[in-house]
This record gives C-alpha cells, sequence and structure tokens, in this order.
C-alpha cells in the first residue's frame, strides 16, 4: 500500500487554491495519509452497496448512493451529482465514455463492456 | 470554495496520478472486485474534492490563529471541525514517524559538532568553569547558586 499518496502533486493541487497561502513542508504528508483513510473509507462504505445489490462491478450509481448516505460525506454531492439515477441512462453514459475507453484498451474493463450490454438487452 | 470558482486556473491540470490511484482504489477493494471506469474517474475527482476540503478548512483554522503559513496543527484541528475525527491518532501517528525520519539527520549533525570539541578544548571548559565558581566563593559573596555558570555583577580578575 502506499505510504504517501504523490504529495508533490497534494501541494500543487493545495496551492491551485489562491486564497491558501504558505504549507509548512510537513503539510502535504498528513493530508496525503487523511486521503488515504478517506478513499478507503469511501470505497469500503461504497463496496458494501454493490454488495447488497449483488453486483461484481463497483459503479459510479453505488458511489452516489454512498454519498447521499453519509453526512460526512456531503462535500461530495456536487461531484456525483451528474450521475443518473436511472440505470437506462447509465447505458448513454456509457456510450459517451466509450470513444474515450477505445483510445486507452485496459483488459479489466472488457468484462465491464459485457455486463452494460447485457443491462441495455434487459432493459 | 468552489473549484469553478478558480477562472483562468485549469484545476484539472492539478489533478491526482491516474494510474497510480486506480491502482490503490484497486488495493483497497477485495482483489474480485471489478470497478466501472466512469467510477474510477469519479473516485478520483472525489479525492481532489476532498483535497480542497481539507485545504480550506486548514486555511480556515491558520487565520482564525493568525498564523501565515498552515501548520501540521491546523490539518489536524481541520480534520476534527469535518467529522474525519477518527482519522487524526492515524495521520499524527505517520506525522510523528515523518518528523522521526527527518530529525535524525539534523540530530547527527549537532552531535558531530559537539564530538568535534576535543577533550582537551572539554577540559580546559570545565577548568574554566570551575575556577568561576572557586572564584565566587573565595570572594565572599556568598551565592547560593553554584551551577550558574554565568558570572553575576563584578567578578575578582583570575590570575591562573
Amino acid at each position: 500500500m502506499q505510504a504517501n499518496i504523490a504529495k508533490a502533486r497534494i501541494k500543487k493541487i493545495m496551492q491551485a487554491d489562491e486564497d491558501i497561502g504558505k504549507i509548512a513542508m510537513a503539510v502535504p504528508l498528513l493530508v496525503s495519509k487523511a486521503l488515504e483513510l478517506f478513499l478507503q473509507d469511501l470505497c469500503d462504505r461504497t463496496y458494501e452497496i454493490t454488495l447488497k445489490k449483488g453486483a461484481k462491478t463497483l459503479n459510479s450509481l453505488h458511489l452516489k448512493q454512498c454519498v447521499q448516505s453519509f453526512h460526512v460525506f456531503d462535500f461530495l454531492k456536487d461531484t456525483v451529482s451528474r450521475v443518473p439515477d436511472l440505470g437506462a441512462s447509465d447505458a448513454a453514459a456509457e456510450d459517451r465514455s466509450a470513444a474515450k475507453r477505445r483510445k486507452i484498451s485496459e483488459d479489466e474493463e472488457d468484462g465491464n463492456d459485457d455486463e452494460s450490454k447485457k443491462a441495455r438487452v434487459v432493459s | 470554495m468552489e473549484p469553478m470558482d478558480i477562472v483562468g486556473k485549469t484545476k484539472e491540470d492539478a489533478s491526482l496520478p491516474k494510474a497510480t490511484m486506480t491502482k490503490i482504489i484497486k488495493e483497497m477493494l477485495p482483489p474480485d472486485v471489478r470497478v466501472a471506469r466512469d467510477a474510477q474517474d469519479l473516485l478520483i475527482e472525489c479525492c481532489v474534492e476532498f483535497i480542497n476540503l481539507i485545504s480550506s478548512e486548514s486555511n480556515e483554522v491558520c487565520n482564525r490563529e493568525d498564523k501565515k503559513t498552515i501548520a501540521p496543527e491546523h490539518v489536524l484541528k481541520a480534520l476534527e471541525g469535518l467529522g474525519f475525527g477518527e482519522y487524526i491518532e492515524e495521520v499524527y501517528a505517520a506525522y510523528e514517524q515523518h518528523k522521526l525520519e527527518t530529525v535524525d539527520t539534523v540530530r547527527t549533525g549537532k552531535l558531530s559538532n559537539v564530538a568535534e570539541m576535543t577533550e582537551e578544548q572539554a577540559l580546559a571548559e570545565q577548568q574554566r568553569m570551575f575556577a568561576e565558581a572557586r572564584a565566587r566563593m573565595n570572594g565572599g559573596i556568598t551565592v547560593p547558586k553554584q551551577s550558574d555558570p554565568e558570572p553575576q555583577g563584578p567578578q575578582p580578575s583570575l590570575n591562573t
């Protein structure tokens, strides 16, 4: 497990905010660790929803529902708001991102393609 | 502070490395779990949002304390305030570990400086301090603090 998630990038992201002035040297390290813990929590809780739905692939809808289930994730509401709630619209979203996907071919995503095709046939 | 408010600055430039993040996310989940591509991207966006959130809150804590530089303590307080208090212990532990790993070089530097004082010099220094103490006693001035190396007031000159 990566102990420090890209400290340099974290610092860059922090300083992209104009309100932020100087940052002590150790700060990106703390943020990195906090981020790691946060991401683990987010993944764990989203996956619980994935399991509950009997799905094998964790998708955006699970993530959206996870965010809606915990107050501590309220700050993510805008980020997930564009995820459609209906299954049929998910297919449309897949179409849009399909063009991107074909450029970068990754083996593990093929399974996901099959699933979404199945979903389209069913609905 | 919404990312969209920053005009003229491409926040997309300051994003987390996708390949690294994808790997980390996969490691965080059970091995047989697949993650949809758009969910991957969304998770990374959530990470960036988290960083923004912590940054803003830390900055506010910093300002409230009238400090100019965001310090580790500000980050810890920010986590508490945002409802991530349970992270504080581990984050602080990581910070302590980091301090140990970086201070060592500084400490070694200081120790080697002390070691550079030769035995002769150390002995001379010791003699000097004893002499000063003796002089104070002999001068008839009862100074209760004998351990104080600093001369107090006028001292009789030493002819050693």
